[in-house]
């Protein structure tokens, strides 16, 4: 258990089981441990990215029991029981790609690409919210995810057809 | 408990350097660009596939086993001395490893600053003696096994300071201004006739002067690094816009060979200049590291980030345009003062921009560099040309108004279409007057109400509409390129090619698939592209200064041409490569190009880890791109919100390498415009010192509502001289020009005339 906290550490650390893209997981954790670190560092699931660790950006969204949540601001015992997906459980078991994730190539919705899983797993969230009326409305909702590459167009673009195309 | 690997769906899920494959349909620049000229079929971009399933590898994204995890610690003083440390309580938090704090003599010395010959963002390497240079410096460095014992840890160590007085604004008392052409004899000021005697006799006076905040780049990605020895050689994973540079740093730092120094960086979450450099996190890092004896992450955390990494400086602009009453320019005078630090001399190169924007005969500028107590400041994204634009264009505006004439056709009238004013070579193109009237008509500028405050809306929204243009370097730096051609049957050839160049999201390796598949007829899905990896044969200098384009598909080009010689086949022209390599053994080669005029001895200072970009200015020639920008500002009539719903940009990159990535990479260059113009402001406290928004949240940057309609249009004409393959640069000039054409529509709008970024409710009420 290369992953486990080492036995002097204090606080007491604390067993977790969650499921994170279907599969479960077993995790001891330091209470004060980010949902987002542990994701990154103990489940080597480093798709979901730190751009600030204060909720400010949006990078490092993930579902807690299909909601979005910045996994930075969430500490990793609440997820307890819970149901977590993160970027790497988007797509298909044979690996084809999610409709909102085809958009996001289709429309050039990245450049750099750091803050795109947040944005996708946003845009998800965003389209089962119901929050797709009009480009309006994709814009406000998806104003916690800051990408500074600029590519907000074609992410507003690829989620307004992928939800016109999904029935959202 | 799973395997890490059961997290993972779908086959080959983690690895990422590079994924190439066609999506959608083919694209033609025709359709794209509007040229008819060009029909190849383009790909989109090339690494898109990973990057929506986050399957690209950053620096921070590698999980060495014994992975152990660093945080700093900043000074919490304007500027002094550490005394005394007390690391005892550090220490004993569980997990610790090492508390590092002043460096002893002999294990690490200061890299020496990029503009000054070496490689670092600054000259000025924290923690190699008790200096605190500026509030949030780093002064010490904690290792423990794991993040949150090390982020303990680093709050607990304390320090007792000497404090000595400090200045953090132009303005303030105890900083030092140095006229640049005497303290940094290589960037004279420029100077054409006699601009002060022909501005005395202009029938027609503009004097303003134009204060621009300090601003910082912020990329997603924060600065992070995983350094790990293995035996006596360094391993970095750091994102960077420079592994050559980072490279030669730390190895300089270690005081070590470069040969035992190996940097990754196959993509950086964003750059914009802030990466270009050896940082100086990666020096003690790595030292920490074989302290330690095992790997080590470090990820700056983001409010430490506004004083670990670059920016751009405060600046005043004083500028005195003379013009006759026609509306012809005769004279400018654009003096500068900027912001440098104590330690090193950031050279300015504002009047690059204002000495050719215009075919004005008499022209003077100056600039005067400022010693503050902060970080040396650097390029963010075009770094002088945004601001240098904001006061030229404010100004050329106001011209306009002041003659009665459209803000269009007085640009226009004043173009400079074929020789450089500065330099008196001529330009290699130059289709900045197309750029106005293909924007101009795209906007429907012609349904324009000149006068102040008269388009309005039914609710009583105020309406403006602004012009302005913008240029930017075409540069040029040497690369070196090898490719690897390999037969995979007679329909298939796989094109591997390893060049100088990185990946930071703008797209270099969609332009450089394209540019292969375009000359040797392979697919799209059969070229790999390696860049930002030192573990090649090309140094790995430095992309940056828009040059990145034009810098690497030269050297390919080349390297195809040899290739097409090699093989007996015709040396242009459509070739069947599969065809051709077809039973053949792999064929290995390479080329190298270099700026033109640049001396041979240039492969020696790239060799050494050194900056070698070149232009605008060339023996024979200038180069540079440009872009005009017209833009629809809305304010609400009670809250004076100001609103961007719609710009039209139109650019002139030269031949547009990659359609997709191009057009979005203008869009993104002008929503920095925006967020230059109406959010982005570093505020300083004078009684403190440092940068007070040092957060994302005190530091706005434009959010996806911040964002309407950004209509993009390339002029798409390749260039004839700059290089073989027709293209110039876009990155940054596409950011150029957007703040005064806001700024002239806010004018347009209330008929204020804003001089200070960011304009503010306040401004407007």
């Amino acid at each position: 258990m290369d992953n486990a906290l080492p036995a002097a550490s204090a606080p007491a650390a604390v067993d977790l089981a969650f499921t994170v893209n279907g599969s479960p997981a077993k995790v001891a954790v330091d209470p004060r441990e980010s949902l987002l670190d542990v994701l990154r560092e103990r489940l080597d699931l480093t798709g979901t990215k730190k751009g600030c660790d204060h909720g400010q950006c949006g990078a490092c969204t993930v579902h807690v029991d299909g909601r979005r949540v910045v996994s930075c601001l969430t500490a990793a015992v609440q997820v307890d029981g819970r149901a977590v997906t993160t970027i790497e459980g988007v797509e298909g078991p044979d690996g084809e790609l999610h409709p909102l994730q085809q958009a996001f190539i289709d429309h050039d919705a990245l450049q750099c690409g750091y803050c795109t899983p947040g944005q996708v797993m946003s845009g998800l969230a965003c389209m089962a919210e119901g929050h797709t009326r009009d480009d309006a409305e994709i814009r406000e909702y998806m104003s916690g995810n800051l990408c500074r590459c600029g590519a907000y167009a074609g992410i507003v673009a690829a989620i307004r057809e992928t939800a016109r195309r999904t029935g959202h | 408990m799973p395997t890490r690997r059961n997290f993972l769906r779908g086959a080959g899920a983690a690895t990422a350097l590079v994924g190439v494959e066609t999506v959608g349909s083919p694209l033609t620049a025709a359709a794209l660009a509007g040229d008819e000229t060009l029909r190849q079929p383009y790909a989109r971009r090339v690494d898109a596939r990973d990057k929506v399933r986050g399957a690209v590898q950053y620096g921070a994204d590698h999980v060495p086993a014994r992975l152990t995890h660093a945080v700093p610690v900043v000074a919490t003083i304007g500027k002094g001395r550490v005394v005394e440390f007390d690391t005892t309580a550090a220490e004993a938090v569980p997990g610790v490893r090492l508390v590092l704090t002043r460096i002893p003599p002999g294990e690490l010395r200061s890299a020496p600053f990029i503009m000054a010959g070496g490689f670092a963002v600054q000259g000025y390497q924290p923690m190699t003696s008790d200096r605190v240079a500026y509030r949030g410096q780093m002064i010490a460095l904690v290792v423990a096994d794991t993040l949150v014992a090390a982020t303990e840890a680093a709050a607990l160590v304390t320090a007792r300071y000497e404090t000595e007085p400090f200045a953090v604004t132009l303005d303030a008392d105890g900083t030092e201004t140095l006229l640049q052409a005497t303290v940094i004899p290589r960037f004279p000021d420029t100077v054409m006739g006699d601009a002060d005697a022909a501005y005395a006799t202009s029938p027609v006076k503009l004097d303003a002067t134009y204060d621009g905040p300090p601003q910082h780049a912020m990329p997603i990605e924060l600065l992070a690094s995983t350094v790990e020895w293995q035996g006596e050689n360094l391993i970095v994973r750091e994102s960077t816009q420079n592994a050559n540079a980072v490279r030669h740093g730390v190895a300089y730092e270690l005081g070590i060979s470069a040969d035992r120094v190996e940097v990754i960086s196959p993509s950086a979450g964003g750059a914009f200049g802030q990466k270009n450099s050896f940082q100086m996190h990666l020096g003690p890092l790595a030292l920490a590291a074989r302290r330690v004896g095992r790997p080590v992450k470090l990820v700056v955390p983001r409010t430490q980030t506004f004083h670990a990494g670059s920016f751009r400086p405060a600046s005043r602009q004083r500028i005195r345009l003379g013009a006759d009453r026609s509306g012809r320019m005769l004279a400018a005078i654009h003096e500068i003062d900027a912001q440098t630090s104590r330690h090193d001399l950031f050279p300015m190169q504002y009047t690059e921009l204002t000495g050719r924007m215009y075919d004005i005969p008499d022209f003077r500028g100056r600039h005067q560099l400022v010693r503050t107590d902060a970080q040396t400041p650097g390029y963010m994204r075009a770094p002088f040309e945004h601001i240098a634009a904001f006061a030229l264009e404010s100004s050329v505006d106001e011209l306009a108004y002041k003659l009665g004439k459209d803000p269009v056709a007085l640009r226009l009238a004043n173009d400079a279409p074929t020789t450089d004013p500065i330099s008196g070579h001529p330009f290699t193109s130059r289709h900045l007057a197309e750029c106005l009237r293909r924007g101009a008509d795209r906007f429907g500028w012609v349904d324009r109400r000149p006068g102040v405050g008269s388009m309005r809306a039914k609710d009583g929204t105020l309406i403006g509409w602004g012009v302005a243009v913008g240029a930017y370097k075409a540069a040029t730096a040497p690369a070196t390129a090898v490719l690897r051609a390999e037969s995979l049957g007679r329909r298939r050839c796989r094109v591997t090619i390893t060049v100088d160049g990185h990946e930071m999201g703008q797209g270099i390796r969609t332009a450089i698939t394209n540019l292969i598949t375009g000359n040797l007829g392979v697919a799209t899905e059969d070229v790999v592209v390696v860049v930002g990896d030192t573990r090649g044969v090309p140094p790995q200098h430095s992309t940056a200064g828009s040059w990145g384009t034009a810098t690497a598909l030269p050297a390919i080009d080349a390297a195809m041409g040899k290739l097409r010689e090699q093989l007996g086949l015709r040396p242009s022209g459509p070739i069947d490569l599969p065809a051709a390599m077809s039973g053949r053994a792999p064929v290995e080669l390479q080329a190298r190009t270099k700026a033109p005029g640049q001396p041979d001895d240039v492969w020696d200072r790239v060799a050494a880890g050194g900056a070698a970009g070149a232009g605008p200015e060339y023996p024979a020639f200038t180069s540079m791109s440009y872009i005009a920008h017209f833009v629809e500002v809305r304010i609400e009539p009670r809250i004076r919100r100001i609103r961007v719903p719609r710009v039209v940009s139109v650019a002139d990159c030269g031949r547009v390498a990659s359609p997709v990535t191009a057009v979005s990479q203008v869009r993104g260059g002008v929503i920095w415009g925006i967020g230059a113009t109406l959010r982005e402001g570093g505020e300083v406290d004078p009684r403190f010192g440092g940068f007070l928004s040092a957060s994302l949240e005190d530091y706005a940057l434009p959010v996806n509502a911040d964002i309407g309609d950004i209509d993009v249009s390339l002029i798409d004409k390749p260039d004839p001289l700059l290089n073989s393959v027709g293209v110039k640069s876009l990155g940054e000039v596409s950011m150029v020009g957007v703040a005064p054409a806001i700024a002239n529509a806010v004018w347009h709008a209330t008929g204020r005339r804003v001089r200070r970024l960011p304009i503010r409710i306040e401004d407007v009420i």
